[in-house]
């Protein structure tokens, strides 16, 4: 017995619009892998450096956009300097999207240049990492918008792995996740975060778990939790609502499916 | 109220057109994939011109000549379309491969490997009842899932010994199982983030 996938994506949209425009309010139940990147950057002094990686593109926005807003608020809020860079050809394009969100000016006073700095996307993967973490000024000399990374304050003393208080990255690659784990942790030896989409979150935990991930934001759900600690609710927390309607929608489609495969093969034989 | 912006009616449209697949292959969804194909291409190219402006030729115009062996290398690149010369590609190639083995492969056995197990040979019990239960959980999961991939020794797959490579694939299954829910779950977020968009940008319903 064959459902039209018609049938099943009708009731996946139909499961998603009713919580959206009545939200449930389902409780959050924050996880330890987020509630430990909050209190990594939270405990960091006021004015520390962080190396911050947007490594995902449109495609990851609706799962990695929320939680790197809300990451952003907690570390312009604590008032910490912020070298962004992407090694995702696509985040150089998030980057307005999320500063349009985050509003660093409007919201902390912050400005750029001295609060932070985007360098746009580095090709190379690892051998980017490496390159900025070993010696930045060998590897960058203008940020994205063509100034001098000499002239802006926020670089003064930022040399290279030692002048980072924090490594930080969200990503949509197992390869960068990883990446930073090796050259951040085990090479360069700097504390680091990370956040990946849900689907990546089996084998990066195990960076967590061993202590090389001091924090780990796992997609959506890690999202809404950081947006619940930072108390910045956003896109995270409506979705949370949505995902946890329209995925009891799938449990019931695989328990039917199941049961339908049963009672099938019982008049079969 | 619908919005009146432009942008949003195009990035509404494309979000349609493209999730209109799920429904059947049809014309409007092939429109709204040679256009992303396009806009990614045309993206790429930029992104790649930028980048030799910015960290090759940024250094070889200040006067960084080892940079010249940067850009030698990378049109030699290019020579595999030359029926000729096209095994010189091959030198660049090697240097890529060589370069990133280098600068992964000290830390990746640190990551993996060293810090792996000797978290796995850790002591099974914690501070905390869960925390003992997941580390028993872990160890025997480990041992377990090795052992399934022990094809030398006949004996392993016999007998007592061989509820060890069974359970091992119990726990692979498990592991799966979890992976393809966090696929499913991520996919999900994908969805409905432009569901979301759609109802809040475009039609403005919440």
């Amino acid at each position: 017995m064959d459902v039209p996938r018609e049938v099943i994506m009708a009731l996946v949209l139909i499961s998603m619009i009713i919580p959206a425009l009545n939200p449930l309010g389902l409780p959050l139940m924050v996880g330890d892998m987020s509630r430990a990147w909050y209190r990594t950057v939270d405990e960091l002094p006021e004015g520390s450096v962080i190396l911050f990686d947007i490594a995902f593109g449109s495609g990851g926005y609706p799962s990695l956009g929320p939680g790197t807003i809300a990451a952003f608020h907690q570390m312009f809020e604590k008032g910490h300097k912020i070298i962004m860079m992407a090694t995702d050809l696509e985040g150089s394009m998030m980057y307005p999207l999320i500063m349009d969100s985050v509003k660093p000016e409007q919201n902390y006073g912050a400005v750029y240049g001295e609060d932070w700095v985007f360098f746009g996307y580095i090709a190379g993967g690892q051998t980017a990492m490496a390159g900025i973490l070993g010696d930045i000024r060998a590897l960058v000399s203008t940020d994205y918008q063509g100034n001098d990374i000499d002239s802006l304050a926020v670089m003064d003393g930022v040399n290279g792995a030692d002048d980072f208080d924090l490594v930080a990255s969200i990503t949509t690659s197992g390869d960068i996740a990883e990446g930073w784990v090796y050259q951040g942790y085990s090479q360069y030896n700097r504390p680091v975060i990370g956040g990946c989409l849900s689907m990546m979150t089996t084998s990066i935990k195990p960076y967590y778990d061993t202590g090389q991930l001091l924090g780990l934001m796992d997609g959506i759900k890690g999202a809404a939790d950081l947006e619940f600690l930072t108390k910045h609710p956003g896109d995270a927390i409506v979705s949370s609502d949505i995902l946890s309607f329209s995925q009891t929608l799938v449990l019931i489609f695989i328990a039917v499916g199941n049961i339908a495969y049963w009672i099938q093969k019982g008049g079969n034989s | 109220m619908v919005s009146t912006d432009p942008q949003i009616w195009i990035a509404a449209f494309l979000t349609l057109a493209a999730t209109s697949y799920a429904f059947r292959d049809n014309k409007v969804f092939k429109f709204a994939e040679n256009i992303f194909i396009g806009v990614a291409a045309g993206h790429l190219v930029v992104m790649g011109v930028k980048n030799i402006r910015d960290y090759g030729w940024a250094h070889l115009a200040q006067g960084e000549i080892i940079y010249a062996v940067v850009f030698l290398l990378g049109i030699l690149l290019y020579t595999r379309y030359h029926k000729e010369y096209y095994w010189l590609y091959r030198y660049p190639i090697a240097f890529l491969v060589g370069n990133g083995i280098g600068i992964s492969i000290r830390a990746a056995i640190h990551s993996d490997f060293t810090v792996q197990i000797a978290q796995t040979a850790s002591p099974l019990i914690a501070s905390d009842a869960m925390g003992t239960i997941n580390n028993i959980i872990l160890f025997i999961g480990v041992v377990t899932a090795l052992s399934h991939f022990i094809f030398t020794y006949e004996g392993m797959h016999q007998g007592v010994l061989g509820y060890a490579p069974k359970v091992g694939r119990w726990m692979i299954l498990l592991a799966l199982g979890a992976s393809f829910g966090n696929t499913v779950m991520t996919r999900f977020g994908m969805y409905q983030g432009r569901v979301v968009f759609l109802l809040r940008e475009w039609l403005q319903i919440i």
